[in-house]
């Protein structure tokens, strides 16, 4: 009811800040909010938070148009990116959020938009490592299926892997302890082991796993141990270039190597042993018929 | 008062579409006051009346209506907001300074917070930057933050500046005379905007929403703390006891004022219920627009932000 009372309102209060994704590579957008009045298309912004889809009035020119107009949550992604250049002096909070939406022009109200703990500003920079990290491994496997390097032996490429992701904590390795506790508050759990379990989930892709059966549990349950106990000792590691971390993380990956040769020896030891008890079982079977 | 639930319940016995049009969104002359009709004109006068005569009263009163819960609720308010230092706030209708008080202490101490992190990073400091950097609190303990009170009743200003004197709070602080509808500030002015038990005085909200778009700066933030729509129908009737029976007797005994009271309970009835307010809100064109119950929707602080 109220969407075919005031269409035309909503058209001409185009929006201050989100701006359309072509005008990107123009100037901040600070135009005062007369003027946008009268700048913007007929159709105006179609955020995502309206219940009901594009009003009929607007898709005849404005369907096309309404789509260029950046999002709440691509503005809300922007306000986080430039937030994490003031962890390092703010730690993760609503603080470090203030600082950035200042350096896009807005006001330091925006922060209200996340949480007062900063979660929001964790998890957004946790899942842009993920990201990274996918990019990269991607990149890696194309050189070599071009032929242009050489497939790695799997301990070295978990090893690799996993140390390029603890490398990009490296800039904010200070804070970092508060942004794990903010990762275990309960409201975070889901979102946090969710962003582990891709990321864990990923590696293994890269290096080739293609299992179906419980060896894809196992696999990927060692990994996160790999992955947490380094995490860890990344954060009290004093040493320089942090080698001590990279050395703790080489001895990790060799015992999980060990551990699956020694797994799959077990295995075969077992059905040998189980073999000879069945041959002697026989044996004595047909010791005992012949007497 | 029992009168006054008729006209209640004939009221709302009328279409949708005609009790919106009393809900200050048509342009025709015929306006609510409390439950009586009256044209626009009327209600602004009426209304200036109302806070001109219980002024004086008016903290007093708000303690014993609502047994001291305001106080919490406008600390709710002010948490949710959660300024940090170097805020401008413009607190409309807001008379008698509680959230601009309030604003103030919050700031103050998140200032203080922020000093003493930074002192503690710098170790190995001489006598002489000690000494600066404690002059340098005494300058800045607001860290620039200020806020503005406006408010259309001089009467209201007047019991805030005496409060405030009162208090000792001079630093930050400024008490301008306006109308929420045609608001004397330039455009993209303030961080956040706030209006608290304010807006449903306002006889065209739609404007005032309007303005307070008009004033934000991009990226800042409108918050409205007001009376809304009690849904569960236990609570909601042991409210409307409440409401009709005991606080107009409050008042008249109080105050001295059983009118004003009076119209205060009706005007609550007649406000939008929080999902209407907050497509007025929308419609205004903030963006992500959200309210927050408070005590089960006696009270309900909608938020939206200009972006």
């Amino acid at each position: 009811v109220r969407s075919q009372q005031h269409p035309p309102v909503r058209a001409l209060q185009a929006s201050a800040v989100l701006r359309r994704a072509s005008d990107e590579h123009k100037k901040e957008p600070l135009t005062s909010s007369s003027q946008q009045h009268f700048d913007s298309p007929p159709a105006g912004h179609q955020p995502e938070q309206e219940p009901q889809g594009p009003h009929p009035s607007y898709t005849g020119q404005g369907g096309q148009e309404s789509e260029d107009y950046e999002s709440e949550e691509q503005l809300q992604h922007r306000i986080l990116t430039a937030a994490l250049e003031f962890v390092p002096e703010h730690g993760w909070t609503a603080e470090a959020i203030a600082e950035g939406a200042k350096t896009l022009g807005l006001s330091v109200a925006a922060a209200g938009m996340f949480h007062s703990d900063g979660s929001e500003l964790v998890l957004h920079f946790v899942s842009e490592c993920n990201t990274k990290l996918s990019k990269l491994l991607e990149k890696e496997q194309k050189l070599v299926q071009l032929g242009e390097a050489e497939k790695k032996p799997i301990d070295d490429f978990l090893r690799d892997a996993v140390e390029a992701r603890l490398r990009m904590l490296i800039p904010y390795i200070e804070k970092w302890p508060q942004a794990l506790s903010v990762l275990l508050l309960p409201r975070n759990i889901p979102s946090s082991l969710n962003l582990l379990t891709s990321m864990i989930d990923d590696i293994w892709h890269y290096a080739g796993d293609q299992s179906t059966d419980f060896n894809w549990y196992t696999r990927r349950a060692v990994l996160t141990g790999i992955y947490n106990t380094t995490e860890l000792v990344m954060m009290q590691d004093s040493s320089p270039g942090f080698e001590d971390t990279w050395r703790f993380l080489e001895n990790r990956v060799a015992d999980a190597m060990t551990m699956s040769n020694t797994a799959s020896q077990v295995q075969s030891t077992g059905a040998a042993v189980v073999q000879g008890l069945m041959g002697a079982a026989v044996t004595v079977s047909n010791l005992r018929e012949q007497n | 008062v029992r009168l006054c639930r008729c006209r209640c319940r004939a009221l709302l016995s009328r279409p949708a579409g005609a009790v919106r049009e009393r809900r200050g969104l048509a342009a025709g002359p015929e306006m609510h006051f409390g439950f009586q009709t009256v044209t626009e004109e009327e209600r602004r006068e009426k209304i200036y009346q109302v806070f001109e005569n219980v002024a004086k009263k008016y903290d007093v009163m708000n303690d014993s209506m609502t047994l001291g819960i305001h106080r919490v609720w406008k600390d709710i308010l002010m948490h949710k907001m959660n300024p940090c230092p170097g805020t401008l706030l413009l607190d409309v209708a807001g008379g008698t300074g509680d959230i601009a008080f309030r604003f103030i202490n919050y700031v103050r101490s998140v200032r203080q917070r922020q000093l003493q992190r930074k002192l503690k990073h710098h170790q190995n400091l001489s006598w002489q930057e000690i000494f600066e950097s404690y002059q340098k609190n005494k300058f800045n303990s607001l860290g620039d933050s200020q806020v503005v009170v406006c408010d259309i009743n001089r009467e209201m200003l007047k019991v805030g500046k005496q409060k405030a004197q009162h208090l000792g709070y001079s630093e930050g602080l400024s008490w301008v005379l306006g109308n929420a509808e045609e608001l004397p500030f330039d455009d993209d002015k303030f961080d956040v905007y706030t209006i608290a038990f304010g807006i449903r005085n306002v006889t065209r909200i739609d404007l005032a929403l309007q303005e307070a778009y008009r004033v934000l700066k991009p990226g800042g933030r409108f918050l409205c703390l007001e009376f809304s729509h009690v849904s569960n129908p236990l609570l909601s009737r042991l409210y409307d006891l409440y409401s009709f029976q005991v606080i107009p007797v409050l008042g008249e005994v109080i105050a001295g004022d059983w009118r004003s009271y009076q119209y205060l309970v009706e005007s609550i009835r007649q406000f939008p219920p929080q999902e209407e307010l907050k497509a007025m809100i929308e419609d205004a064109g903030f963006f992500k627009v959200d309210y927050e119950n408070l005590n089960f929707g006696i009270v309900a602080i909608h938020s939206g932000f200009k972006l």
